[in-house]
């Protein structure tokens, strides 16, 4: 293939795939789209601001008032571990077959003990 | 953006550069930008319709994730992660659709301004059957060369855009020049 025939291509793929030119209404679609965002996201910033009221930011600042937080979050915690440990009892507690056959021997044995 | 869009926020800031600041520059980029995006959006879905809407989405994210990218970008142009976006939700809008594009390239919608396609396409033979062979290369050929010749872009641009190195970026388009000249020639 000579350079010729490739600059020819490329003269015509330039042709071809000339830019296309968006619609006038979609700049001011992006943009109204954008700006309903930001409003939406600032509205919401400022409401989450507002339904604390003066008194509750000041105390959120003192230290002193972090104890019942940091309490209820180490309560959830070991709730929460609590609730681990219970399961992985369960499911270590055998089903099925096994589990029938082991508690008939339990009570088979407890028979005999109390027959001696 | 408009006024209205950033009064609300322009005491925020992220990460140091004040919101205000931060969505001007962004309106900067998107109408800069806007036509290149467009471009490509609609040489990749084939119709006007999903082009703009591909094109807001691109947008979308680019603006959530606009001053992470400034940051990023060292001062580079950010014309490459724009088209990246776009890229990637193309692909995404044909992997979801598990189809190529509805129209191939030389079935398109004619675009509604002078430079349309059909008008260019009409009683030119060559350009038509050029359209038609550059529908036949395999994706990552074909995205290349709309990102060169719709868009302009060079091939650091281009490599950037597709997530490949400068070598890598030259030979595809070298290999898809290629390719077209010999498909051209069985004609």
């Amino acid at each position: 293939m000579s350079d010729e025939s490739t600059a020819r291509l490329e003269a015509l793929l330039s042709d071809a795939l000339r830019p296309i030119e968006p619609p006038e209404d979609l700049a001011s679609r992006v943009e109204t789209t954008l700006s309903a965002i930001t409003e939406q996201a600032a509205a919401e910033l400022s409401s989450w601001a507002d339904e604390l009221s003066d008194s509750e930011l000041e105390s959120l600042r003192d230290p002193r008032n972090w104890v019942r937080p940091v309490a209820a979050v180490a309560a959830g915690t070991l709730a929460g571990g609590a609730l681990v440990i219970v399961s992985m009892r369960r499911r270590r507690r055998p089903t099925g077959f096994r589990a029938t056959a082991g508690s008939m021997l339990r009570s088979v044995r407890t028979q005999q003990r109390g027959a001696r | 953006m408009s006024e209205s869009g950033t009064k609300g926020t322009a005491a925020a800031e992220t990460n140091g550069t004040p919101k205000a600041e931060l969505d001007r520059a962004f309106e900067d980029l998107y109408r800069t930008h806007l036509r290149d995006v467009y471009s490509y959006a609609y040489y990749r879905v084939g119709n006007h319709h999903d082009a703009e809407d591909l094109t807001e989405q691109a947008f979308l994210q680019a603006y959530r994730h606009f001053d992470r990218a400034r940051r990023e970008s060292n001062g580079r142009p950010l014309r490459p992660w724009l088209i990246r976006i776009a890229h990637n939700l193309a692909s995404n809008y044909h992997r979801d659709r598990s189809r190529r594009p509805t129209a191939n390239i030389e079935a398109v919608e004619p675009p509604s301004h002078p430079h349309d396609t059909e008008q260019i396409v009409e009683g030119r033979e060559e350009l038509r059957l050029v359209m038609d062979r550059l529908d036949r290369l395999s994706d990552d050929r074909r995205e290349a060369l709309i990102m060169r010749f719709a868009l302009d872009m060079s091939n650091r641009e281009i490599a950037r855009a597709l997530g490949r190195s400068d070598g890598a970026t030259k030979v595809l388009i070298h290999r898809a020049i290629k390719q077209l000249e010999e498909e051209m020639e069985k004609e």
